[in-house]
Order: structure tokens, then sequence, then C-alpha cells
């Protein structure tokens, strides 16, 4: 037992982790995001990351970035609003950077869930922090729930759960019951995963997703995206080393037993009846996926000389998103567009020859 | 300066630092010892080539069963092994042997940390201005870190760059230090920010037109140590084991017997075993 908590506290800690990346990709410029600093603590002590992390950290914000802002436009389009899950949230920004920007109206509910130590935490940070507890809205809407290891606001849920356990326990209990569930099963409704189903067993991951994919029925009409972002690859000599180098922090990786190469990863989603799913790496998301004049203008930040590292790393991280669209789903074929785009012309210099 | 200095190395072997008055000793010597040397060196066969090491001395040493270095002590070693054996040993400039590089990549802050200020980064960096561009071996395998330049056809053009100066940030001192092979036709841009690409057909001219059998280079990782290309008339020479503690490939040096036959000795990192990775070095970073 004593083992098993060691355990998920180094897991609680990989949070602490993505928000210092974030962080240091903020303060180099790489990113723009108001919101990161109240979520670390003594930021003013922490050292930025290397270049290599910092590029990494923009690649991939960027491409999640792009698929978020694509659901919400997608919805303003079809004058409909939508709900964010963001399951293992840790100290994610998403919701206040979306609810001060373009597609604020779109947004019907955002919901975060994650271990209790952290949404204790996270519930603290932000009622310490004017700017965050501003964004949720007129106080006197704004409760402490789940005996202070939940936050409740109009739009704004943070939720403990431990994903591991029985969906129906852990997420039907807090998002669906009730005459107006949290979540409603008519809107469109996407779902985050950013290095969260890696620490789970691929049984548990997939429940999460069948509860999922189980609320919204086929017959229904609320569209179901899902985004996951994690290591995949781990069984060549990188992969081998990285799960080396994290068992020696206390982290296993099992989630990624059954995606040892790219083809792999849709699979997540497509065995569990999706529509449609996709999965490209960070390496060829920096390739291709980027806006050219973006990736001229992070090249100008830091000097960055291990290109061919660059790329290793990048290759074992992938997005893999996955679409379900009920047959009388409104607008099916639209929602079929949500998806990374090439952002680059094929380069006639490297063309195979 | 014979017996202290062999004190001094078996100091560095055994990874204690020496003083900041034998380091700037060390230094000057270096210096008085490289600007002797040609911007191409002359050196004769049998002779063993190694690439990039990164500091990771631990590795390479794993060859000789000695441990745990950093990259200052590490340096501090080599020069200290060239003072001592000037015509045994041939350093050639790498890219990261810059004051700008070492400033991004963690060799300045070292030097603060262990000395307490900058003199030792300063007096290191003024040895890197002194050091060769290339080496030529037996007239006929030619050594550099990065590769090729648009504006060099030989290895007598080489012979004419004034060396003695920071790594410039673009020009042919820059590209033979960052410029790597690529599979395109003539040159390109590189994603490295400077040097330039170069294709087989550049790669194949220039060792035509010089007499060269080989090409050989390092600068870029190689998961299995070392990657013949074009050929085999270039081939990339990579020297850290698990690079960065993180890459998980092997590496390898590359010997010349007295005929120019090859011999590529493939190596990998320590066991990966938890306890045998040195307690100092930083963890591996991920995004996780």
């Amino acid at each position: 037992m004593q083992s098993s908590q060691d355990a998920d506290s180094s897991i609680r800690l990989t949070d602490t982790d993505a928000a210092l990346a974030r962080f240091s990709a903020v303060q180099k410029g790489y990113l723009q995001d108001p919101y990161i600093k109240p979520f670390v603590p003594r930021s003013h002590l922490q050292p930025p990351r290397p270049p290599l992390i910092n590029i990494g950290t923009f690649v991939r914000a960027t491409a999640i970035d792009d698929l978020v802002f694509q659901w919400l436009q997608t919805s303003t389009n079809h004058g409909t609003r939508c709900q964010i899950v963001s399951l293992g949230a840790g100290s994610d920004t998403r919701f206040w950077r979306i609810a001060t920007g373009a597609h604020k109206d779109a947004l019907a509910a955002y919901v975060e869930m994650d271990f209790p130590e952290i949404t204790t935490k996270k519930g603290m940070a932000i009622r310490k922090s004017k700017e965050l507890s501003a964004v949720l809205g007129d106080p006197a809407d704004v409760a402490v729930a789940h005996g202070g290891t939940g936050l409740s606001s109009p739009k704004y849920h943070l939720l403990p759960a431990d994903l591991r356990l029985p969906p129906k326990e852990t997420l039907g209990k807090v998002l669906a019951s009730g005459s107006s569930p949290i979540l409603s099963p008519t809107l469109p409704t996407l779902l985050l995963f950013e290095c969260v189903l890696v620490y789970m067993s691929p049984a548990e991951s997939s429940a999460v997703l069948q509860w999922f994919r189980d609320y919204f029925s086929p017959d229904g009409s609320g569209v179901l995206g899902s985004i996951v972002y994690e290591m995949f690859r781990l069984q060549d000599s990188f992969g081998r080393v990285m799960v080396q180098n994290l068992k020696a922090r206390q982290v296993s990786l099992p989630g990624a037993a059954p995606y040892p190469d790219i083809a792999s990863l849709p699979g997540r989603y497509l065995n569990l009846g999706f529509t449609s799913a996709h999965a490209l790496t960070l390496k060829e998301i920096r390739k291709s996926y980027i806006s050219p004049a973006e990736l001229e203008r992070i090249s100008q930040l830091e000097l960055m000389d291990e290109i061919e590292e660059l790329d290793l790393v990048l290759d074992h991280y992938a997005i893999t998103w996955g679409l379900f669209v009920p047959q009388s789903a409104s607008f099916g074929a639209e929602w079929g567009e949500w998806g990374l785009r090439v952002k680059v012309a094929a380069q006639a210099v490297n063309s195979e020859e | 300066m014979g017996s202290d200095l062999d004190e001094q190395i078996e100091q560095l072997k055994r990874c204690e630092p020496i003083s900041e008055e034998q380091v700037k000793r060390l230094c000057l010597k270096a210096r008085e010892i490289l600007i002797e040397e040609a911007n191409v060196q002359h050196i004769d066969s049998p002779v063993t080539i190694c690439g990039d090491i990164h500091g990771q001395f631990f590795d390479l040493m794993e060859l000789f069963s000695v441990g745990g270095f950093l990259v200052e002590t590490f340096l501090l070693l080599l020069l200290a092994l060239k003072v001592r054996y000037p015509e045994r040993m041939t350093l050639i400039r790498g890219n990261h042997e810059s004051r700008q590089i070492t400033q991004v990549y963690g060799f300045y802050d070292e030097c603060q940390r262990k000395y307490g200020g900058s003199n030792v980064w300063r007096w290191c960096c003024e040895v890197f201005d002194y050091l060769a561009l290339g080496a030529i071996v037996d007239g006929r395998v030619f050594g550099v870190h990065g590769g090729l330049s648009p504006n060099l056809h030989s290895i007598d053009q080489i012979r004419t760059i004034d060396r003695k100066q920071e790594v410039p940030h673009d020009g042919p001192m820059c590209d033979l230090l960052w410029s790597d092979p690529d599979d395109i036709q003539g040159w390109g841009l590189s994603p490295r920010g400077a040097g330039y690409l170069f294709g087989a057909d550049i790669t194949k001219q220039f060792a035509h037109t010089n007499a060269l059998d080989l090409i050989a280079r390092a600068h870029q990782l190689a998961m299995e140590g070392y990657k013949l290309m074009f050929d085999r008339t270039i081939v990339t020479v990579w020297s850290a084991p698990n690079y960065c503690y993180r890459c998980g490939n092997v590496a390898s040096i590359l010997e010349l017997d007295e005929h120019l036959g090859q011999e590529y000795k493939v190596f990998s990192h320590a066991p990966l075993d938890v306890r045998s990775v040195p307690a100092k070095r930083p963890p591996a970073d991920y995004f996780l």
C-alpha cells in the first residue's frame, strides 16, 4: 500500500513538471499565458527549462490549442454551445484562456478533474488569485465544493476524482446525476487527456472513454470529441531509456504498452465505437502542422543546436484525436472536418528521389 | 611542468578539481601549443577518431574504467593530456567550443559554480579560439567537426582562414563547424540556423578535388554510433552513448590502421542500472 501511495505522489508531481515547463515556455516567449504564474509556486526562483523542452512544450500546446479552438469555432458556427472536460487537468490554464478569449460564449461548461490532492491545491490557488477568481464570475455564484477539494461556478467546475476507479462511481455520480447534471448529453463535448491515460492501465483508461462514449448515445444528438496527448513507442531504445529514467522517479507508464507505433494509436478510440480517429507525432506536427511564421518566430527565441535529439524526443509523443458523431446529430459532416491540418506546402527540396 | 602536470592529470582522472591558478597555467600552455598548429593538422596513421562526447566522460572512460566526470573537469583533462602529449593527440574545434554555445549549454554555469567566477570559462574560451579547424590523416582522410562550406573547395583554402577568433555566425569557418550532410542535391539551408546542408554530389566533388578517401565528421547524433553516407565518402562518428542519458543510442570511435583501414568500435552506455548513474548528473528531461 505504502509503495502504491508513493507511486501516486510521483504521478501527481508530474503536474508540477508540466506547470514548470509551461511557465518556462511563457517566460521565454514561446507561449502567451497570463494565468500560469499563480499555479507555479515560487515562480521567480524557477530556472528556465532547456530549449528542447521549451520547443516541445510549444508544439504540444499550439497543436492542442488548435484542436480546441476548432471545436469552439465549429460550435459557434452551428449556434450551439459546447462542453469541455479536462481529465487529469492539473494546473492547466485553458479554462481561463477560453473564458477571456474570442470564443467565451461558446462554452456551456468547463469541467476539470484530478486527484483530490491536486484539485485542493488548485482550488486554493484560484481563490488566492484575483485574476483567476474574477474569471469565474460573480463571487456569490462560486462555491467551494466536495469538502474543499472542489470548486463550482456557473461554467467552471473543479472536481476531485481518481480516474482509475470504476467510472460509474467517479464520473457518473458527479457529472451525470440529478435533474440538471453538470454534463449535458446533448451538447458537443470535448475530452482532454494531456499525459494522463499513460499513467493508468489500458483497461482503466478504456473504461473512462467507454463511459463518455455511452453517455453520448448513438441515437442522441451530442457529438463527442477527445484529445489524448502522451508518450508512446516505448519499446525502442529511446523508449526503454525513458521507462528506466522515469522508474527512477517512481513513475511508471503502463498505459503506453498497447501503442508501439503511430498506427496503433487511433485504435484506442476505434475499438470503443468512435466514428473516426487520427494520430500525429509531435515531430510530424512540428514539421508540417504549425504555421511557418510561428516556427520562424520561435526559432529566433533561443539557440537550438540539438536538432536530431529534438526529433528523437518529439517522435515519441503523439496527439491522438477521436470523434463520435451519433447518426442523428446535425452537422455531422462538418464535425468530421475537425482535426489538425497541414500548414506548410510539401517541400520540394527534400522530396524523395 | 612535467611531473606537476602528471599529478594534475591523475587528479582530474579522479574527478577532483584543480586550482584556478593551475587552470590558468594549463590554458596558457595549451594555447602556446595550439598556436603552432595549422588550421588543418597533419596526422600520420594509425589513429583513433572520436566524435562528440558532450562531457559524458563517464561513458567514454568505460573503455578505460574511470568514472564520473563533468564537462568542465573533462575538458581540463583533455587539455592536460594535450599539453602532456602534444604529438599524440589532436583536438579540433567543434561548434560547442564557442562563447555563445557554452553559455547556453551549461559549461559557463558550471565554471561559475565551481570557481565562483567566470575566469576559468574565459581562459577555456581563449583556448578554443586556437583549436585547429580540421585534421588530415596521411593526406587521405579529412577530419572536421561539422562539414563542408560552399565557400571552400579545397583543403588549401581552409589553411588561409584566420581561425583565431570566436566562431562567426556565418562564413567558411562557421560552416566547417556547423554543416551537415543530407540526402539532397547541392546545398540546402540548415535547420540549425548556422552552416549548410550538403548533398552527395558536393561531398564526392570535394573528396575528388582533394584526393580524399573519406571525410570523417561528428556533430550529429547517430543512433548506431556511426553512419556512413554517399558511397562511404563521408562518415558521422558519434561518441556519446545514451546521449544526455536519454537518447538510448550506442556510440563509436573510428580506428584507422596504417593502411587507413577503418574499424568502428561501437560501445554502449554503462548498464541501465540506476545505481551506476553518476549522482551529479541532472535528471533527463521529458514532457510529463
